[in-house]
């Protein structure tokens, strides 16, 4: 179950970083980044 | 704090999420903590798990849509129930209620039967807008409704009550307004149509090529869902996001074929505003808690005289709900409910997760009528917050009732 | 400009790697464990996992201290840290193992019962992470957890719990391990927990638990001996005992229906006598001001105090608060009261420890001059 979820958590990350390369508004951008920060820190089991 | 918001969010039409964060970042430095990085990071995770089951909801959503899958269900409901508009609208109230009832999320309620929902009413003639607000009160409903009701379990867990007798007072307050609401938005705007026109309505269904296999991804997340309320043999307690992530994938395999990777990233772009309100919100919470402002307002509400007892509770926790309703039931609905002790804790729990359940139309998370919004494709969900304020105030008010007749309920139940 | 969002996507990431890097410092600096120097009465010191192997190399493994003394008599557990928020709880069993010699009987002490809980915050509480005391060789950090198990040792939370004895909860709750009795070997990292805890029982012979907790200072069940029904008697006398010595505690029975806690399934399960004990603290309830601190350690909180005026409260609450100290003190006088009221019940299985700090001197001088 754990690995399930680390690899949605995985798979979610990639798809945000994409995002984030890919949005041209860049409040959108930013907007991004306060959840990016969740799913990085998760990925990495950090809290 | 609250100021540094408005101006962010209103003057300088910054995203919510951002102001929000923004004014969380003020409101540490206003209260000598500095940046305090730990701590707004630390409030955002309060949200990740709500996150988690959001973005993967609305993968699944794209899934449905992509595939083709979503207009061939709409089709097969239309066709069962075009002729009568009181059972098609009973119907349609229970089975937006279903995925709340058993996951006692009112946003999983709104995400997973929600884009069903919507085009059958929208095509029988109801407005826009009023769909809306049909599936975010449905949703809220089922929230609240037996089975599972995850408020009053954050509730109990804060007096020690177990979950348990539950189910007939949560029926009591749950039952009467989702017929009233159900009848009451849809009857007058919703047409009996011919067998013709029917068919000209419906849209184009995959069920000839496809078959049965359409419906399994929607089949397959009710089933797990379900099956999370028991622990038994080799099911795995999967979780709402894994099991939004399963349905997915079975729907890869069962319509039309789409690109996964792209679904996403149209999914990701929609659920952003909402994921980033969250993050903030959060921010903003745990910012409020550590400069000693949440103590303030709880002890505000709490110290009204006991004549407005009842009115604080009915003001304070729909708005506390706005931030969060899990929030607001641990907040302030265990002091209130310790507040009211001396009545059955069954029955005022029960209230109380109604009273506390329409904080999710309320901004600035509004998450039932923000969701609604985007699955009629509304991008102003005020909108759709004025079609629901009757059906939430029915449903105050049946709180605020059950809560003032709980000695005489506590007779007869 | 066709790369401006490129360049500002890359400034944005960075500036989430800075984030996530000086958050994420903040956040593992939570798992490196307290210190405690055991007293010279210590006879032997274990880990949780020798009771169940599958604990070891997790989260969830912990110490656990033996104080064995050669004189027959009965064996006693005290478990700290249950919920790692809740502080005098686990510095009454820190100050236990730190002091005390076993003189008839045996002792075994769990200062942190759920060591993946000491490794986090509560989200949204804005708790610090760690409180000071002065002691007489300088000055000691001790961790303030949150709750529950940390999501990343057990994850993802179910979105209803169902708890080995069948009880439905809120998914979080499968992080409690005050609801996880009697545990399962097979089930969650914190059901692992309390499985090894029963195995300790058993193995140790155990026949009186302690389960040290606190509690808001709004929640009914406080300044409380919760009880198991075959530990009734055993905790009406100390009751008595602790009212001599000026101590109020109220006589809560362990609701038979409240399925999953201590005092419910060491009982039920392990047929020893068990009891929870709760004192006041602000620093976990939902009024509080600043969680500051000097919250944790001084108690004083104007909300609380407001609160007591009027009426919400089920202790008082004045301007001086509800130290760490008194409510450490208060936990001295709940083991000692419950020890000799269990030695007057069971003659033969009498439990004698020396050395214990009393209450009195505590409450007056504080935690830290009895600590290493």
């Amino acid at each position: 179950m754990r690995i399930l979820y680390h690899l949605i958590v995985l798979y979610m990350t990639i798809q945000l970083v994409w995002y984030l390369f890919r949005e041209k508004n860049f409040w959108k951008q930013a907007s991004l980044v306060l959840v990016l920060v969740l799913f990085l820190l998760r990925l990495f089991l950090i809290e | 704090m609250v100021a540094v918001f408005v101006l962010l969010a209103t003057v300088f039409k910054l995203p919510m999420g951002i102001s929000l964060a923004l004014s969380a970042l003020a409101g540490s430095l206003a209260g000598g903590e500095g940046i305090a990085l730990r701590h707004l990071v630390e409030g955002a995770f309060g949200f990740f798990d709500i996150i988690l089951i959001i973005a993967s909801a609305m993968i699944f959503m794209k899934v449905l849509q992509e595939s083709g899958i979503l207009d061939s269900l709409v089709a097969a409901i239309l066709r069962a129930f075009y002729k009568n508009k009181i059972l098609l609208l009973l119907t349609v109230m229970l089975l937006i209620m279903f995925p709340g009832m058993i996951t006692g999320s009112s946003l999983a309620a709104v995400l997973s039967t929600g884009p069903l929902i919507a085009p059958v009413l929208i095509k029988l003639g109801l407005p826009r807008l009023k769909a809306a607000a049909f599936i975010a009160v449905g949703a809220i409903l089922g929230m609240i409704a037996p089975p599972v009701n995850i408020l009053v379990m954050i509730m109990g867990g804060g007096v020690d009550m177990p979950y348990v007798g539950l189910t007939l007072p949560l029926l009591i307050i749950t039952v009467p307004p989702a017929v009233i609401i159900a009848l009451w938005l849809g009857t007058k705007d919703l047409r009996i149509v011919s067998r013709e026109e029917m068919q000209f309505l419906l849209p184009a269904s995959l069920r000839e090529k496809y078959g049965f296999r359409l419906y399994l991804p929607l089949l397959v997340v009710l089933v797990l869902m379900v099956l999370q309320n028991f622990r038994i043999g080799p099911i795995p307690d999967l979780g709402l996001p894994a099991i939004f992530f399963v349905g997915s994938l079975t729907g890869l395999f069962c319509g039309r074929r789409f690109n996964f990777f792209k679904a996403t990233q149209k999914a990701m772009e929609e659920a952003m505003p909402i994921l980033s309100i969250l993050a903030g919100v959060g921010m903003f919470v745990q910012v409020m808690t550590l400069t000693g402002g949440r103590g303030w307002a709880v002890m505000t509400f709490l110290a009204l005289p006991p004549a407005l007892l009842y009115l604080s509770i009915a003001v304070s926790m729909p708005l506390f709900g706005g931030v969060s309703a899990f929030g607001s039931a641990s907040v302030l609905g265990v002091p209130f409910l310790l507040a009211l002790i001396e009545k059955n804790a069954l029955i005022t729990s029960s209230a109380l997760s109604a009273i506390v359940g329409i904080g999710d139309l309320m901004p600035p998370a509004a998450m039932a009528a923000r969701f609604s919004a985007q699955v009629v494709g509304e991008k102003n969900f005020f909108r759709v917050l004025r079609h629901c304020m009757i059906p939430a105030f029915l449903i105050l008010a049946m709180g605020i009732g059950v809560l003032l007749l709980a000695p005489l309920l506590d007779k007869v139940i | 400009m066709k790369t401006k969002h490129i360049i500002a996507g890359s400034l944005l990431l960075a500036l989430t790697l800075a984030v996530g890097f000086f958050s994420g410092r903040e956040f593992l600096s939570m798992r490196q464990d307290d210190e405690i120097f055991p007293s010279s009465g210590l006879t032997a010191k274990k880990m949780l996992s020798d009771y169940f192997p599958a604990l070891k190399d997790t989260a969830g493994d912990t110490e656990v201290f033996i104080f064995d003394s050669a004189a027959k008599g009965g064996n006693l557990l005290i478990v700290g840290g249950t919920h790692p928020n809740e502080p005098a709880g686990t510095m009454t069993a820190i100050l236990l193992a730190e002091t005390i010699r076993a003189a008839q009987g045996k002792a075994v002490i769990i200062p942190w019962a759920n060591a993946s809980g000491f490794t986090h915050s509560d989200p949204q509480e804005g708790s610090p992470q760690r409180f000071f005391l002065e002691t007489p060789a300088g000055r000691r950090w001790f961790r303030l957890g949150s709750r529950v198990t940390n999501p990343v040792h057990q994850w993802p939370d179910p979105t209803i719990y169902v708890n080995p004895m069948g009880q439905k909860l809120a998914g979080i709750e499968a992080r409690n391990l005050n609801r996880a009795y009697p545990g399962k070997a097979t089930g969650y990292l914190t059901e692992k927990v309390a499985f090894a805890v029963m195995a300790l029982i058993q193995k140790e012979g155990i026949e009186l638990g302690i389960d040290l907790h606190e509690s808001a200072p709004e929640y009914p069940v406080i300044n409380a001996i919760v009880f198991h029904e075959n530990a009734s008697e055993l905790a009406a006398i100390a009751q008595m005992e602790l009212q001599a010595e000026g101590f109020e505690f109220r006589l809560e029975a362990s609701p038979p229906n409240l399925r999953g806690l201590t005092h419910r399934e060491w009982g039920d399960a392990a047929g020893i006598k068990a009891v929870l004990l709760e004192t006041p603290n602000a620093s976990h309830g939902r009024l509080k001001g600043r969680p500051t601190i000097s919250l944790i350690v001084d108690g004083k909180d104007k909300y609380y105090e407001q609160a007591a005026r009027l009426g919400r409260l089920f202790v008082p609450y004045g301007p001086d608060g509800i130290p760490l100290k008194l409510r450490v003190a208060r936990h001295l006088a709940g083991v000692r009261a419950i020890l000799a009221s269990f030695n007057e019940l069971e003659p033969d299985k009498a439990i004698e420890l020396a050395d214990m700090p009393s209450p009195a001197d505590v409450q007056a001088k504080g935690l830290g001059p009895f600590l290493k």
